[in-house]
């Protein structure tokens, strides 16, 4: 089962490839110490440019962006008490206070270290658990892949919390968007309006943009953020060698950490910002001096920076093996996939098993690396990434996302299409309308159809066809549990409350 | 405490729902030139949208009725329309007078107007970016821009 998994090994270590890994944590550090921007939107704005590009070079900028933009949060919020992602937020609790301390340096130290740590473990994870996995959901015909899509689509409208109407909404609108271009089985024209552009359906890369890459450009002109500036000189950074003993007694904090943030990626809808919560909380409960926290304790920012990187991997455990990405980075991820021709789910192990597992150890390297690219001397350098205008940031993405969805065909029109997804969704970002299942009803939504129609013939229009068997049941079950869970536990908790 | 909006049909919310209820009955119309089975999806998909836009005006109407006032979607209106008029222009004078051009007058120009105002690091920046950009993609990978539709090319 794992023989697959020592096979990728040595494509990864070529040239290209190794060297995107590193590009890609360079480059997520960079974005994640942005704040307003996140791993989601860097992702977003890159996956047109690699179209071009062989599957683990573009596969192994992701992996690096998304390692690296998780560390790359704590920079602003040590140095600033501002989040640079919202998987920070817990990390500026004891951070700030440290710098404020002058400890800057010292809290970046345990913030790269632990990253990795959280990384490392996450990788292993889903090395260990996504193979095994591939192998069951093989067994599945069209109505079980069919109830995987409509289980992915509960999942992350329910369990993401917030307006389940809301989620639903966003669900429809990405199914609805699935469907537009010619149809899989007849061929006719499905709300493509006579527009040639539009006959092979909606590009992912084109709502991807739209979509997580806009708003963040609107709100990054739209608030100017004004901090008086961040001197790397003061941050008091020594070297990481050194400050590595100090840092032995968190090793239980990091195996928590690890523990947490590996089993919220895999939940879909849950996310780093949960399992950073979860892992301070956890760890200050624990504590021998709980009191210290909030000051300035380097335990603080060990447990929250661990566990936000422990959620990267593990969310694509999942998201390769079934199609349903724990966090919307996964889900934008398996967009990226797509783009290569890689169809997330089952057949992906199947078929490109050198890509997949060259991916997982991507993830691997690209934590690893993080030591090396993060250290004292790169702490340092992104520290002063914080001065950079941000109205001038802004205009130069907004020059990336039109370079990359004019790429993708060579045509303005894509162009606008992006700038309407961009304006739907700002408006829904702005009216708490999850993003997520956007993007998943768009991936899931053509594949679900297909899968149905496919069942239906088999049963011959019976529509039974799709409850005949265990594994369908299962699901079927599995996603009523998933769509009143969330109420039956809100209930319960009231009446202990009441009680 | 009262409404301050003059309408409660105003809300953004309630904006919202009446926005998707038009568009998803709009897009209703042409499914029933669709063979059954092709129209299955789609329209389940725009009825479901329907249903849940109907829900989540009633909702708002609710919130408004009990005197909850509803949050702006943005404290700078001005700000975010001057945003997106800038971007939409970007993209069409990339379209109509070239790639080129339009980037070179956009990057400072946005820059400006939202504050960084450093003539120097706006030139410095302009010529960094378009001259990466012609590097990388026009003279490393031979990616062609448009060259714009209002000199005919």
């Amino acid at each position: 089962m794992y023989s697959d998994l020592l096979h990728a090994l040595p494509d990864v270590f070529a040239l290209t490839n190794f060297a995107a890994v590193i590009i890609g944590v360079i480059a997520g550090i960079v974005v994640g110490a942005m704040p307003g921007l996140s791993a989601t939107m860097a992702i977003s704005v890159l996956v047109p440019f690699t179209f071009g590009l062989e599957p683990l070079v573009a596969l192994g900028l992701m992996a690096g962006i998304y390692n690296g933009a998780m560390y790359g949060g704590a920079i602003p919020a040590v140095l600033l008490r501002i989040p640079g992602t919202p998987a920070a937020v817990a990390t500026t609790f004891d951070g700030y206070p440290m710098a404020q301390k002058g400890e800057g340096g010292f809290a970046l130290q345990v913030a790269v270290v632990s990253s990795a740590f959280g990384g490392i473990a996450s990788a292993f994870a889903l090395m260990l658990l996504a193979p095994p996995l591939s192998k069951v959901t093989l067994l599945f015909g069209p109505s079980e892949v069919f109830w995987v899509a409509v289980f992915g689509l509960a999942s992350i409208i329910f369990l993401l919390g917030g307006n389940p109407v809301k989620g639903l909404i966003s669900a429809c609108f990405g199914v609805f968007v699935s469907v537009i271009g010619s149809d899989p089985i007849y061929g006719n024209d499905r709300f493509t309006f006579g527009q040639l552009e539009m006959l092979d359906g909606i590009n992912i890369v084109i709502l991807l943009v739209g979509l997580y890459a806009l708003p963040p450009v609107i709100d990054l002109l739209e608030t100017p953020l004004k901090t008086g500036g961040v001197s790397s000189s003061k941050l008091g950074t020594e070297s990481l060698w050194k400050a590595l003993p100090r840092m032995k007694g968190f090793w239980k904090t990091w195996l928590r950490g690890s523990f947490l943030g590996i089993w919220i990626g895999i939940l879909p809808g849950a996310g780093g910002s949960m399992a950073a919560f979860m892992s301070y909380n956890e760890a200050r409960r624990t504590s021998k001096n709980p009191e210290e926290w909030g000051e300035g304790e380097p335990e603080g920012v060990a447990a929250a920076e661990v566990a936000n990187n422990a959620d990267t991997a593990s969310a694509l455990i999942p998201a390769l093996t079934l199609g349903i990405p724990g966090t919307a980075v996964a889900a934008v991820m398996l967009g990226g996939l797509l783009v290569h021709g890689l169809q997330p789910g089952p057949m992906l192990f199947r078929d490109n098993p050198d890509i997949v597992f060259g991916f997982m150890w991507q993830f691997l390297f690209g934590a690893i690396l993080l030591i090396i690219l993060g250290g004292s001397l790169a702490t340092n350098s992104f520290a002063r990434l914080l001065n950079l205008p941000r109205p001038l940031l802004g205009s130069v993405i907004i020059v990336l996302m039109l370079i990359g969805v004019y790429s993708i065909h060579g045509r303005m029109f894509d162009v606008y299409l992006m700038l309407g997804f961009g304006a739907v969704g700002w408006v829904m970002d702005r009216l708490k309308f999850p993003l997520p299942p956007v993007v998943l009803g768009l991936i899931l939504g053509g594949f679900a159809e297909e899968n149905l129609r496919l069942a239906l013939r088999i049963g011959r229009g019976d529509p039974m066809v799709l409850f005949q068997n265990t594994t369908s049941l299962i699901l079927v079950a599995l996603t009523v549990a998933v769509i009143i869970g969330p109420s039956l536990k809100k209930r319960f908790i009231d009446s202990r409350k009441a009680d | 405490m009262p409404e301050s909006r003059k309408s409660r049909l105003t809300r953004p919310e309630t904006l919202t729902a009446l926005g998707i209820l038009l568009v998803a009955a709009g897009f209703l119309i042409p499914t029933s030139e669709l063979r059954p089975i092709s129209a299955l999806l789609p329209a389940a998909m725009l009825i479901g949208l329907i249903v849940l836009a109907v829900l989540l005006l009633l909702a708002d109407q609710r919130k408004a009725a009990a005197g909850e006032e509803a949050k702006p979607v943005t404290q700078s209106p001005k700000r975010v329309v001057g945003a997106f008029l800038l971007i939409v222009s970007y993209a069409l004078a990339t379209d109509f007078i070239g790639f080129y051009v339009s980037t070179a007058v956009t990057i400072p120009l946005v820059a400006w107007l939202f504050g960084y105002r450093n003539p120097l690091g706006l030139l410095v920046a302009t010529v960094i970016v378009v001259g990466t950009i012609w590097a990388i993609f026009d003279f490393g990978m031979s990616q062609d821009f448009p060259t714009g539709r209002f000199w005919g090319r």
